[in-house]
C-alpha cells in the first residue's frame, strides 16, 4: 500500500464517521476500521510490505489515523446520542405496574387528623365501650331527669341499665372517675341515636369530644383558642370561630361553635346558607354538677369540654353531600379519599 | 316557638330596631332564631271586598259554584270551588289583574268547564293570612263592597321562629322573650292589664275545689265567669294565634290559648254547668278509668296519671288535654270555670308520653312553668273575657295552694366569674347584667354577692348558672382567644389509638381500602352467615327498622355485602378492610364487645393490571388474602402465624382455615360459600377473613433484634419434583428441614403447577434452597453432598418424582 492509498482510506473513513446518522451505523464504522479484524489492524499487519523507506512515515500516519478516527467516533458518538431518535424503546405512557395503596375512610381520616392536631395541644386520645350505662351516659352528665334524650324514641336501650352510647361524653366520665386532674383528652368514637336515616342523619355516627380539666384556672378564652386552633389546622389558616350561647346539661356556660365558612371565607355561599358561618360544635365550661358526680371538688377545678360530629366535619371539608355515602362503601367514592 | 314582632312590641318598645338586629341580639344571647317568616303580604288595588250576589251550582261540576260578585261598581261572573260560598256574604275578591301574594300568579280571565270566570274569591291562605284554610274567607256584614282589602286586613307581619333550649322554659312565652329584650336592651317591660271588676257573688258558693294529690298539683286556682258570650274572637286575636301556629276555635278557648302564649301559663276553661256537683277534684285516675279527650279519642288512664274530675268522672287529663264532655260549647251564654294551676313536671311528661299526646300545655308543664304565675295568668284571661265576652266575674278566686316555694339564693364570687370567662369584667358590670335579668342582689361584699333568682328562672340554681347569664349577656363572642398556658405534655396512655392506626396504615399500604359499616344489621343477614350462636346475639329492642335490628357479632356479612354490591355496580375489583366492634350477649344479659379486622377481595385484585382476563382460581384468591394476613402480622411483629383447615357456615367447604397466632385461634380466612356469592351474581371467588384486633397489636411496640448482615455468600440449589397433591407445602418443608444441615438458611417455593401431562391429583413443585454459613464460605462439594441427601430424603419419604432441569 502506498502513502497515497493510505491518505485516501483515511479521508474515506473520516467521511464515513461524519455521515453516520445514528449510534448503530457509527458502531458499524468503528468495527469496520478499528475492530479486531478491521481495516486499521489489517494495514498494521501489512507493514512489512510497505517500502522500507516509507515505513516510518507510514507507521506514524497509521497511528495518527487511528487516533483521528477514535476522536471522531467519540465526538460523533456524543452527537448521535444527543440527537432525537424516532425509535421508541420505552413507552412511558403505559400504565405502571405496581399495586396502588388503599384509601382511608373519611371518618378515620378526620379522626386521625384531629387526634394529631389536638396532640400538639397536649390532648391524649381516650376510648370507651359502645355499650354504656345510664350513669355514664346521662346521670353523671347532669341530664335532667325528664330530658327527652333518654326516651326510647331517642336512645337505643339494650336491656337493664345498658344502652348504646348517644355521645362519647361517657368516656370523659370514665376518665375523670379514674384519673385526678389535669385530664386533657379527646374521645373519638362511635355513637348511636334513634334517628331515621336521611341525607344528614344517621342512627350510627361518630363524635369527637374533648375535655380539659385542671386545678389551675381554665377559661372560656382558653376554650375559644383551642377550638380556633383546631379550626385553622383542620379547615385552613383563614378559618375563624364564633361562639353563640346555647344549652347543654353538662356545660355551664354552654356555647354553640360556628366555624367561618371555608368555601366562601365568610362571604356567604350555598354551603353556609349565605351566613358565612357553619355550625360545627357544642362546647362550654364543665358544669360543677358533673364534677360532683365524678368525685372532683367543684370549687377547686376548672375545665372545658367540647364535641362535634365526625361525619359532619368530613361532609363539610370534603364536600360530601349525603351522609349515607359514608356507609355505602362504594369504592368509586372511597377511592377518592387517597 | 313563633313570636310575632308586633305582639312582642306590646310589652317592650322595639319598633326602632330592624328585624335583623332583633334576631341577632336573640341568637347571640342564647335564643336561636331558626327563621324569620313573613306572614301576610301587601295586596294591590285589585283586591277588594266583594259581595256575593248569587251563587248557583256549576252545571258540569259537583263542587264548583258559579257566582255573581259585585265590587260596588260592577258585577263579575266568577267560578268558585269553595264549599262555603253562598249568596249574600262579603268576601275578599281578586279582580282580573290582581297578583296573588306568595305564589305570585296573576289573575286572568279563565274558562272553567265551559263557564267564564272573571276573578277569584280568596281564602285566608291565598292572602297569606294563614298557613292553611278550608274555604274562602268571610267578612262580617258591616264592610262595604269595593273597599280595598289593604285597608281592612292587617299589614304584613314578621314572625320569629325560635329554638328554645331545654333549660329556658321561661322563654316559652311572648312575655318571656320580651323580658330577654328588656335585659338585652336595658329597656322597661310593660305587662298587660289584668284589671277587671268583680261581681258580688262569691266564687266559693259557685264552685268547690279539692286537691287530693297535692304532690302532683302544688297549686290549683279557679275563677268563675258567668254569662260568657262565646263566639268568634276578635280578628287581631285570631291572627296572633294563627301566627303562633294555634288554631282559633272560639272566644273562650282562644283566650286561654292566647294567655298561655302570652304568659307561658297553660289554662283550661270548663263549662261549669257540665261539671257534676259544680265541683272539681284533682286526683289520681283510677286504674282503667276512661276519658274522651278533646281530640275525640277515648283514652284509658292508670293510677299514676293525674286527672281533673267532677263529682262523677274525669273531665280533663291534668296539664295535658281537656275532656270532650266539659268542653266549652260555642252556642249561647255560659258559666265558665277557669283553671290556672301548677302541675308536677314529671307527672305531666309521664302521662303525656303514655297517652302519646304532645300539646302546647304539656310542652310547658314538662319543662317547668313559673310557680308564681297562676294568679296573674288567670287574671289576664279573666280581663280579656270580661272585655270581649261580657263575662261577669264571681268574687274572689278559689286557691288551693300547697306550694313549698321560695326564690333560689346563689352566692356569686366575682373572681370566679373572671376566671371562668377569661375576661376582666368589673364587679359592677356583673351585677348590672344580673339585675337587668331581675336577679335581685341581696347582699354584696368586696368578693361576693348574694343573688336572689326570680321565680320564672327555674334553670338558675348554681353559681355556674349565674356565670352563664353574665357571659351570654356580656357577649360570648367578645370573649378573647388565649391558648391554655399549662404544660402541653400529654401524660395519659393512648397507645391503643396509635396501634390501631398502625394496623390501618399497613392495610392501606397492602392495597386495601377502608370500609365502614353500621354496628347493626338485620337478623336475616346474620342468619345467612352464621346461625351457630343466635342466642348470644344482642338484639336491639327498639330498632329504627328491622334492617338494623341486631348488633353485629361478626364483620363478615356486611363486608361480603359491600363487595357484592360493588360487583353488581360494575366495579371490576376491590380489596376492602374494616376495623370495627362486634357484640355478644352473655347468659346474664350483659353485652360484651370486641374489636376486629375484616378483609375481603372481590375480582382479580391480586393480579397485575394487564393480567386480569384469566379466570381467578379459588386457590390464588384465597392465597392473596392469606398473603395479606401474613404481611400484616409480620409487619406488626404479632408473632408466630399458622393456618389450620377448619369449617365455617358461610365459607365454601374445604376452603376455610383458622388463623392461629402464637397458638391461639384469632379468626379465619376462606372463600365465601358459592350460595351466598350468587346473591350478587358473582362468578369469581370472594376471599374473606376476620381477625381479632387485640392479639394482632400485642407486639406493635416490640423492638426488633438486629442480626448482622451476612458476611459470606450463599450457594443456591433448585429442586423440582412431581408429587401427589396430598403432599402439602408444609410436608415438603418439614422433610427438607429434617434432612438439611443448619447451613440451609432459606427454602423458597418458586414454581407450582398442574397439567394434563403430570396427571390428575398430582402437581409439580419447585424450590430454591439457599445454603449459607455465618462463619465461612461454603464449598460446592459440601453443598452438593447436603443437596443430594435432601433430594434422596424427598424421594424416599414423600415419594416424589424428581424432575431433571
Amino acid at each position: 500500500m502506498t502513502l497515497a492509498e493510505l491518505d485516501k482510506l483515511q479521508a474515506d473513513s473520516l467521511m464515513e464517521v461524519a455521515n453516520a446518522a445514528d449510534a448503530e451505523t457509527l458502531e458499524k464504522v468503528r468495527i469496520r476500521y478499528l475492530g479486531r479484524n478491521g481495516v486499521v489492524p489489517a494495514i498494521m499487519k501489512q507493514m512489512k510490505e510497505v517500502a522500507a523507506a516509507d515505513r516510518p512515515v507510514f507507521g506514524k500516519n497509521v497511528n495518527q489515523w487511528r487516533k483521528e478516527i477514535e476522536t471522531a467516533i467519540a465526538a460523533k458518538g456524543t452527537e448521535v446520542s444527543k440527537a432525537p431518535s424516532n425509535k421508541v424503546l420505552f413507552d412511558c405512557s403505559l400504565p405502571g405496574r405496581w399495586h396502588t395503596p388503599g384509601a382511608r375512610h373519611p371518618v378515620s381520616r378526620v379522626i386521625e387528623e384531629s387526634a394529631a392536631i389536638f396532640a400538639r395541644l397536649g390532648f391524649s386520645v381516650a376510648d370507651g365501650p359502645d355499650i354504656e350505662n345510664r350513669f355514664n351516659n346521662f346521670t353523671a352528665l347532669n341530664t335532667p331527669a325528664h330530658h327527652p334524650s333518654m326516651d326510647e324514641s331517642d336512645t337505643f336501650w339494650m336491656g337493664g341499665d345498658q344502652l348504646l352510647r348517644t355521645q362519647t361524653s361517657p368516656v370523659q366520665i370514665r376518665m375523670m372517675t379514674s384519673h385526678k386532674p389535669p385530664v386533657r383528652i379527646i374521645t373519638p368514637g362511635r355513637t348511636y341515636r334513634r334517628d331515621t336515616t336521611d341525607a344528614t342523619h344517621s342512627a350510627n355516627f361518630h363524635q369527637i369530644e374533648g375535655l380539659y380539666v385542671d386545678t389551675e384556672p381554665v377559661s372560656l378564652a382558653d376554650l375559644k383558642a383551642t377550638l380556633a386552633y383546631y379550626a385553622r389546622e383542620m379547615m385552613g389558616s383563614e378559618a375563624g370561630v364564633r361562639f353563640r350561647p346555647h344549652f347543654f346539661p353538662f356545660t355551664e356556660p354552654s356555647v354553640e361553635v360556628d366555624f367561618s365558612c371555608h368555601v366562601c371565607r365568610g362571604q356567604g355561599c350555598r354551603v353556609c346558607k349565605m351566613s358565612g358561618w357553619i355550625e360545627i360544635a357544642g362546647a362550654g365550661m364543665v358544669d360543677p354538677r358533673v364534677y360532683e358526680f365524678v368525685g372532683y371538688d367543684p370549687a377547686k377545678v376548672f375545665g372545658f369540654a367540647f364535641g362535634f360530629g365526625v361525619e359532619r366535619i368530613a361532609m363539610i371539608k370534603y364536600g360530601i353531600p349525603d351522609i349515607r355515602w359514608l356507609y355505602e362503601n362504594d369504592v368509586r367514592f372511597l377511592a377518592q379519599m387517597r | 316557638m313563633k313570636v310575632p314582632i308586633s305582639w312582642l312590641n306590646d310589652y317592650i318598645e322595639i319598633s326602632d330596631l330592624s328585624v335583623r338586629e332583633l334576631a341577632d341580639r336573640l341568637t347571640f344571647s342564647g335564643v336561636e332564631v331558626e327563621s324569620i317568616d313573613e306572614v301576610g303580604a301587601r295586596l294591590d288595588d285589585n283586591f277588594v271586598v266583594g259581595r256575593v250576589v248569587s251563587a248557583v251550582a256549576h252545571e258540569n261540576s259537583d263542587h264548583l259554584s258559579v257566582c255573581i260578585v259585585s265590587d260596588g261598581t260592577a258585577e263579575f261572573q266568577v267560578v268558585c270551588g269553595a264549599p262555603n260560598v253562598c249568596a249574600g256574604i262579603m268576601v275578599p275578591f281578586a279582580r282580573v289583574g290582581a297578583v296573588i301574594p306568595g305564589g305570585g300568579f296573576k289573575i286572568k280571565r279563565a274558562r272553567l268547564r265551559g263557564v267564564d270566570s272573571h276573578g277569584m274569591i280568596c281564602s285566608a291562605a291565598e292572602l297569606c293570612l294563614a298557613e292553611e284554610s278550608d274555604g274562602i274567607m268571610i267578612f262580617d256584614e258591616s264592610v262595604c263592597a269595593g273597599t280595598p282589602l289593604r285597608e281592612l286586613l292587617p299589614p304584613p307581619e314578621t314572625v320569629l321562629d325560635l329554638e328554645i333550649t331545654w333549660n329556658r322554659s321561661d322563654c316559652l312565652s311572648i312575655i318571656g322573650i320580651a323580658r330577654e329584650f328588656a335585659a338585652l336592651l336595658d329597656r322597661p317591660l310593660k305587662l298587660p292589664s289584668v284589671d277587671f271588676v268583680e261581681s258580688d257573688a262569691p266564687v266559693d258558693a259557685l264552685a268547690r275545689i279539692k286537691v287530693e294529690a297535692p304532690d302532683l298539683c302544688p297549686r290549683y286556682t279557679a275563677r268563675v265567669l258567668r254569662g260568657v258570650r262565646d263566639g268568634v274572637s276578635p280578628l287581631w286575636m285570631r291572627r296572633r294565634l294563627e301566627m303562633c301556629g294555634v288554631r282559633a276555635i272560639s272566644l273562650t278557648v282562644d283566650v286561654t290559648n292566647y294567655v298561655m302564649l302570652e304568659t307561658g301559663q297553660p289554662l283550661h276553661a270548663f263549662d261549669l254547668s257540665r261539671l257534676a256537683g259544680q265541683s272539681i277534684f284533682v286526683r289520681r285516675a283510677t286504674e282503667g278509668e276512661k276519658i274522651k279527650t278533646l281530640d275525640g279519642i277515648e283514652r284509658e288512664l292508670n293510677s299514676e296519671m293525674l286527672v281533673i274530675a267532677d263529682a262523677e268522672r274525669a273531665v280533663a287529663v291534668a296539664g295535658v288535654m281537656g275532656g270532650e264532655e266539659s268542653e266549652i260549647n260555642r252556642e249561647g251564654s255560659e258559666d265558665v270555670l277557669l283553671e290556672s294551676a301548677l302541675f308536677d313536671a314529671a307527672s305531666v311528661k309521664f302521662t303525656a308520653s303514655k297517652l302519646g299526646l304532645a300539646t302546647e300545655s304539656c310542652r310547658r308543664f314538662e319543662r317547668g312553668v313559673d310557680p308564681d304565675l297562676a294568679d296573674f295568668a288567670s287574671r289576664r284571661a279573666t280581663a280579656l273575657l270580661v272585655e270581649h265576652a261580657g263575662a261577669q266575674v264571681a268574687q274572689g278566686m278559689v286557691d288551693c295552694d300547697s306550694r313549698n316555694f321560695s326564690n333560689t339564693c346563689i352566692e356569686l364570687s366575682f373572681e370566679r366569674v373572671r376566671q371562668i370567662m377569661g375576661v376582666a369584667l368589673s364587679d359592677d358590670e356583673m351585677l348590672r347584667i344580673l339585675e337587668s335579668l331581675s336577679v335581685y342582689v341581696e347582699e354584696r361584699s368586696s368578693e361576693r354577692a348574694l343573688c336572689v333568682v326570680p321565680s320564672w328562672r327555674l334553670d338558675l340554681t348554681l353559681e355556674a348558672d349565674l356565670i352563664e347569664e353574665i357571659a351570654r349577656l356580656y357577649g360570648l363572642d367578645k370573649v378573647p382567644s388565649a391558648l391554655p398556658r399549662t404544660a402541653a405534655v400529654s401524660t395519659l396512655d393512648d397507645s391503643f389509638f396509635y396501634h390501631r392506626g398502625r394496623c390501618r396504615e399497613l392495610l392501606l399500604g397492602l392495597g386495601f381500602t377502608e370500609a365502614m359499616h353500621y354496628s347493626f344489621l338485620s337478623a336475616k343477614e346474620l342468619d345467612a352467615f352464621d346461625k351457630r350462636n343466635v342466642s348470644g346475639r344482642a338484639v336491639i329492642p327498639n330498632p329504627v327498622s328491622a334492617d338494623y335490628g341486631v348488633l353485629r357479632d361478626s364483620l363478615l356479612p356486611q363486608m361480603a355485602a359491600s363487595l357484592g354490591r360493588n360487583a353488581s355496580r360494575q366495579v371490576e375489583s376491590a380489596a376492602l378492610f374494616e376495623i370495627g366492634r362486634v357484640f355478644r350477649r352473655d347468659d346474664q344479659g350483659a353485652i360484651h364487645e370486641d374489636e376486629r379486622v375484616a378483609l375481603g377481595i372481590m375480582g382479580p385484585r391480586g393480579r397485575a393490571a394487564i393480567d386480569r382476563r384469566r379466570p381467578v382460581t379459588d386457590e390464588e384468591a384465597v392465597l392473596w388474602l392469606k398473603g395479606a394476613v401474613e404481611a400484616l402480622t409480620d409487619a406488626l411483629h404479632a408473632g408466630e402465624l399458622t393456618f389450620k383447615l377448619s369449617e365455617h357456615p358461610a365459607m365454601e367447604r374445604g376452603w376455610c382455615a383458622d388463623i392461629i397466632l402464637n397458638g391461639e385461634c384469632i379468626g379465619c380466612v376462606g372463600l365465601l360459600a358459592a350460595a351466598l356469592r350468587h346473591h350478587w351474581r358473582m362468578s369469581l371467588p370472594m376471599p374473606l377473613a376476620e381477625l381479632r384486633l387485640a392479639p394482632l397489636l400485642s407486639g406493635v411496640d416490640k423492638i426488633a433484634v438486629i442480626e448482622p448482615i451476612p458476611a459470606y455468600p450463599a450457594i443456591k440449589r433448585d429442586v423440582a419434583f412431581i408429587s401427589d397433591s396430598s403432599v402439602t407445602h408444609h410436608d415438603v418443608l418439614e422433610c427438607i428441614h429434617a434432612a438439611a444441615p443448619e447451613e440451609l438458611t432459606k427454602i423458597e417455593l418458586f414454581d407450582i403447577f398442574v397439567s394434563k401431562e403430570i396427571g390428575k391429583g398430582r402437581r409439580s413443585l419447585g424450590y430454591t434452597l439457599s445454603f449459607r454459613s455465618t462463619k465461612r464460605t461454603l464449598t460446592d462439594q459440601e453443598v452438593n453432598e447436603s443437596f443430594v441427601k435432601i433430594v434422596r430424603t424427598l424421594k424416599e419419604k414423600l415419594k416424589v418424582d424428581i424432575r431433571d432441569s
